[in-house]
């Protein structure tokens, strides 16, 4: 009999290989970049996405989302909007599942929780009910009170960027994970963290009260993963490379894609691994950025 | 010399005299005249006001100088927290929000104080304008005992009779029960903030009422860049300008770069 305690650790392909088309997949925050790229990399269609901002944007831009699933899809750099995110939802060529943080919140952990809904406060009276149908308003069998019922929204995978964890997918973040990050952990069938460093079983057991996601069913190396996002304890943002983007997406938005057709191409589609990307972003960038 | 200012640190010093010690001011992107009125009244008269940029709790009334983020999605801000919400739920004490103070935006933002970011035309699945969404504005205005509404421009356009989609509930179609006949239970919106003027809502109908215009800027202005009726009193002051010692504060300790001096 095998007595050896299995090892979760994966490379990016394999590990986005567990995607498959019209799944729905939770992203957290900072943005796991090496995974978002395989999906793109791998042509995933019909995903359903739950993510905020650039990573929205950009897997809205390769074609690999039919619905999207978002609080807010702001574009930075002076862009209110995400120019891909605007331009496929006025087209209708994306649906949005329109909601708010608490909402999201709520949905996820009636999911993790196996409820049918979870009820919330914030939304009454607002048109979210009306543009989104899937969210009920109910009156409270104990006071009364009008309130939103949320239905379960259940991630078949989550994605999560974090600076550690060990082999056996025990996550140590630096600086604490992103705000919505644990409640997509929660709901998911299952998660996928890629981690700037593995570390070693001994030093989690050393301080376990900082393990933040226990266990994750995948770990996957990916220094600088989170490129061109920061990753706390690692490195900052690289605005010149998200400029970028958000310029070549502008003039896509206006009609003209090929700026975008070639960051896509450039950056996603053909750097077949995350060593191959770093290559290509090339180490004075990168080390540039190597402080937090 | 008198009115060597701008009309975003116009905005600002009003907006951080309103601020009270012992608040809880929090601020989300994209917001750079509310990010500076919070970091403003913390030097000013605020020591005991806590911040809250992006989940990060931070007091640093200590500090000589409390610089504006570099860029909206600007993480940096964490070095000066003392805590986060990120590891629980933000929303997790909701029923304490009572001394909470939020600042929002809008797409369009209607007679009544409501606001909407999710987007302009008639037709939510092929919307003219797609907004960015609603991020936490529905809870937070919800719960929070005041917020204010900051808009970086007046036009028909934006301020309307009613939204075309409401992100967050402010007096719905009015009426000072509005709220509570909702059970919503925070105190709504105070003020609508603008280029032009300053709102507040009439006591009974919570329509919005001129309350001030800014320098060199005529009521009837006002009327004509407004796209509802307005509540118009019988004489409109001029919105109080800002002290040298407020724009002193405010130019040497918080905008050192500048960015509201345009």
């Amino acid at each position: 009999m095998n007595t050896e305690r299995r090892q979760r650790i994966f490379d990016e392909v394999e590990a986005a290989g567990w995607l498959q088309d019209g799944m729905t997949v939770a992203i957290g925050q900072p943005t796991p970049m090496a995974l978002v790229r395989q999906i793109i990399r791998r042509g995933l269609k019909d995903l359903t996405i739950v993510d905020a901002g650039f990573s929205l944007d950009l897997l809205i831009a390769a074609g690999c989302a039919r619905k999207v699933v978002s609080y807010y899809a702001g574009g930075g750099f002076g862009n209110p909007v995400g120019p891909s995110f605007r331009r496929a939802a006025e087209r209708g060529e994306i649906e949005v599942w329109e909601c708010e943080e608490g909402i999201l919140c709520a949905g996820l952990q009636a999911a993790a929780q196996s409820l049918p809904f979870l009820p919330w406060r914030g939304g009454v009276g607002t048109s979210l009910p009306e543009v989104n149908p899937d969210l009920k308003i109910f009156m409270d069998p104990l006071r009364g009170e009008t309130l939103i019922a949320v239905p379960p929204i259940k991630p078949d995978i989550a994605i999560m960027h974090a600076a550690h964890a060990d082999a056996y997918g025990n996550v140590q973040h630096v600086g604490g994970p992103g705000w919505i990050d644990l409640f997509m952990c929660r709901a998911a069938d299952r998660v996928i963290v890629q981690v700037d460093q593995v570390i070693s079983n001994e030093q989690v057991r050393s301080d376990p009260w900082k393990t933040t996601i226990a266990p994750a069913d995948a770990i996957v190396r990916a220094p600088y993963g989170a490129h061109p996002f920061y990753s706390r304890g690692y490195h900052l943002q690289d605005n010149e490379h998200l400029k970028l983007y958000s310029e070549a997406a502008n003039r896509a938005a206006a009609g003209d894609r090929k700026a975008l057709d070639d960051y896509l191409e450039r950056f996603c589609r053909k750097p077949a691994t995350h060593a191959d990307y770093l290559e290509l972003i090339g180490i004075k960038r990168l080390l540039a950025l190597y402080e937090y | 010399m008198e009115n060597d200012y701008s009309i975003s640190e116009l905005l600002t010093v009003f907006l951080a005299r309103e601020l009270k010690d012992g608040e809880v001011l929090r601020v989300g992107v994209a917001m750079p005249v509310a990010e500076a009125a919070v970091r403003l009244a913390h030097l000013t008269h605020g020591p005991n006001m806590d911040l809250v940029f992006l989940g990060a709790r931070m007091n640093v009334a200590h500090l000589e100088t409390i610089p504006m983020p570099a860029f909206g999605w600007d993480r940096r801000v964490v070095r000066w927290a003392e805590s986060f919400s990120d590891t629980g739920h933000r929303f997790d004490r909701v029923k304490d929000w009572n001394n909470h103070v939020f600042f929002i935006g809008g797409v369009q933002v209607d007679a009544y104080g409501n606001t909407n970011l999710i987007g302009v035309g008639p037709d939510y699945r092929r919307l003219k304008f797609r907004g960015p969404g609603s991020v936490g504005t529905p809870t937070l205005s919800t719960h929070v005992g005041r917020y204010y509404i900051v808009l970086n421009s007046h036009n028909p356009r934006v301020l309307v009779e009613k939204c075309d989609y409401v992100s967050a509930f402010g007096w719905g179609t009015g009426g000072a029960d509005a709220r509570r006949k909702l059970g919503l239970p925070g105190g709504g919106p105070r003020f609508c903030i603008t280029p032009l003027c300053i709102f507040d809502f009439a006591e009974d109908t919570k329509r919005m009422r001129l309350r001030s215009v800014h320098h060199g800027i005529s009521p009837e202005r006002v009327r004509q860049e407004t796209g509802f009726e307005i509540v118009m009193p019988s004489s409109v002051p001029t919105t109080e300008p800002p002290t040298a010692d407020e724009l002193q504060v405010l130019r040497s300790r918080v905008d050192t770069a500048g960015r509201l001096r345009v």
